[in-house]
């Protein structure tokens, strides 16, 4: 693979080739919506052209209804949000009886992101979805930092991971993503780990632990003491943690952290990302992933890059100090 | 399944007007584009800075007032600058832009059969003035009750006054000082005020959760309705994020597992509500007063 990075002739935005590969999923765009930041797709289909965007990745499903944690569930902080929702959903017999009908209708190409407290129910997950027509691919959440049981310090365990991954992986024809926190020593090696286990790809990463403390009352800002940190307070973390996971793994990465914006987009890609996810961005403005999308297509176009997969590990190319990434596709 | 039909969008306004209003608040009217819904009362807008701006999420804020000029819509907003994000809200000049989403929520159902009592509780006044001039307009009588802590407090009370004229509306004010009309709590007003309503009575009220709690109470052991405008942090406002649950009541629970598939477009969760999709306007009888911080 080549990186052609350097600036060329514009080209018009409608050359410009976004596609992208995720496994046996091919992507029209690497843009993404993040887990948790845009329901299931139809809450945002009257702003977003769901048919532009590379996909929706969904609100994660567990075995049984959850119910959430306890108010208060997000908090401001700087130039970022704590967020402490406790992976509330509607649990895998509402998804599938209700959730999934309407996400078949959507023109996106769904990711649906499941969670679990333990290995078997991962397994009873995919299971009952692995087959399921609708869905594109699957992310499994093994990184949220809100809940008791299950939650990133559970799923840090690299010998728990690729074990898990090894057994959920003949369950489904569809990619696997394992989703992984960026709290742990070394991000490569839960990377490496997911990989062995049989993973098709990995989202780096899920929201960094984070504390809020209201000093008059002596209390969190949280329901609880802790929460997971995103937005753009956290985007050079994320990146860096990208980066570096990408380099420890032959499969793909997806990007997540921090990204706002065309250029924050292509940032992941040229460390290594093959495609990214839009979060909390959403939350500030509801059309996020499209204008990131239109954004990151005019930077190529302007540049004169025909092909987005030119992009990804660009840095390295530019930087040889470092060990260049693997082709992707 | 049930249909569900969202109108709101995020567009570009401009500030009309923004003006003190009353000792520590601030009146924001703003133009708003043709395509952007007219607002309910009780419903509520994100409100974002435009870059830079010292803070990230935009802020949701009830509706105080909403004009058709025309074709075009204006929006007004009464707030008091406490936080970072209203203190930078309350920088903003005449023909300044920002960013609005909406409208959100759940509003008043001003259109139920019965006598109207509007509960405001301090700065809680805001949607009852929109509510207050919704009535006027469709040539309904209400009886309004305002109370605050002490009487500088009762803020927008000329303006309420001389919406409440236009119909015969009656103004009731308490103050917890003794400071302005009545001496005591709006609970304690009602209480006082009640023989001589026509029933069904029905209470719309914004203010404090522990005033609303007050008179959801007060509702349901006296066979009134009401509708509570509650207030929580947010994130998204549209339901997504799940991050502004408000405790569900063992009949709301019960409501909303009754209610089934139909429901769970909206209501996913039998014990939180949402204060942005299922609210911000609650039934009296479909949150845990106890449990409401």
């Amino acid at each position: 693979m080549s990186h052609s990075v350097r600036a060329a002739r514009p080209i018009s935005p409608k050359r410009v080739d976004l596609s992208v590969r995720i496994g046996s999923l091919e992507l029209r765009n690497p843009i993404l919506t993040g887990s948790g930041t845009f329901g299931y797709g139809d809450e945002y289909a009257h702003v977003v052209d769901l048919a532009t965007i590379g996909g929706v990745v969904t609100k994660t499903v567990t075995v049984r209804p959850r119910a959430g944690n306890a108010p208060s569930r997000v908090a401001e902080t700087p130039a970022g949000m704590l967020n402490s929702i406790g992976l509330e959903n509607v649990g895998l017999e509402r998804f599938r009886d209700e959730k999934l009908p309407r996400l078949r209708k959507l023109k996106a190409t769904v990711i649906a992101s499941i969670g679990g407290e333990t290995p078997e129910e991962l397994e009873t997950l995919l299971r009952a979805l692995g087959g399921e027509q609708g869905v594109g691919a699957f992310e499994v959440n093994f990184s949220c930092p809100n809940v008791a049981a299950g939650g990133a310090r559970y799923w840090a365990d690299p010998g728990r991971l690729e074990r898990t991954l090894a057994m959920l992986r003949p369950l489904t024809p569809k990619p696997l993503i394992a989703k992984l926190s960026p709290d742990v020593t070394d991000i490569r090696e839960t990377a490496r780990a997911c990989e062995r286990g049989g993973a098709d790809a990995l989202t780096a990463v899920n929201t960094f632990v984070g504390m809020a403390i209201d000093l008059d009352a002596m209390r969190s800002k949280l329901g609880k003491a802790t929460g997971g940190l995103s937005g753009p307070a956290i985007k050079p973390l994320a990146l860096a943690r990208c980066w570096e996971a990408a380099h420890a793994v032959r499969i793909p990465v997806l990007g997540s952290g921090g990204i706002a914006s065309g250029r924050d987009a292509l940032e992941f890609m040229a460390a290594g990302a093959t495609a990214v996810q839009v979060g909390t961005a959403t939350f500030v403005e509801p059309e996020a992933s499209s204008r990131v999308l239109d954004e990151m297509r005019a930077w190529l176009a302007a540049r004169g890059h025909a092909r987005v997969r030119d992009l990804i590990g660009a840095f390295n190319a530019e930087h040889a100090q470092e060990r260049a990434p693997r082709a992707t596709s | 399944m049930a249909a569900v039909t969202r109108t709101w969008k995020q567009v570009a306004a401009r500030v009309r007007e923004h003006r003190a209003y009353g000792p520590g608040f601030r009146w924001l009217e703003l133009d708003v584009p043709a395509g952007f819904a007219a607002p309910v009362a009780g419903q509520f807008v994100q409100l974002l800075l435009d870059f830079p701006s010292p803070v990230l999420l935009p802020r949701p804020m009830s509706v105080a007032s909403a004009s058709k000029r025309g074709a075009r819509l204006s929006i007004g907003f009464l707030y008091a600058p406490v936080g970072a994000g209203t203190r930078a809200l309350a920088q903003l000049a005449q023909g300044a832009t920002l960013h609005i989403t909406g409208p959100l929520g759940r509003g008043y159902p001003l259109e139920e059969r019965g006598t109207p009592v509007l509960v405001a509780g301090g700065r809680g006044v805001a949607p009852l003035l929109m509510a207050a001039d919704v009535l006027a307009r469709s040539r309904r009588r209400c009886e309004f009750v305002f109370g605050a802590r002490t009487a500088k407090l009762l803020v927008g009370l000329d303006e309420a006054r001389e919406r409440l004229a236009k119909r015969g509306s009656k103004l009731h004010l308490a103050t917890d000082d003794g400071t302005r009309g009545f001496h005591g709590n709006v609970v304690q007003l009602l209480t006082q005020l009640a023989p001589g309503l026509q029933p069904p009575v029905v209470i719309h009220a914004c203010g404090p959760h522990g005033m609303l709690g007050a008179v959801a109470r007060w509702a349901m052991a006296n066979g009134a309705r009401a509708h509570l405008a509650m207030e929580s942090v947010m994130a998204c406002g549209t339901g997504v994020c799940r991050g502004c649950p408000l405790p569900r009541s063992a009949a709301g629970r019960e409501r909303v597992l009754a209610e089934g598939a139909k429901a769970a477009a909206l209501k996913g969760n039998p014990d939180w509500a949402m204060c942005c999709t299922d609210g911000p306007v609650f039934e009296a009888c479909e949150l845990d007063w106890d449990r409401v911080e």
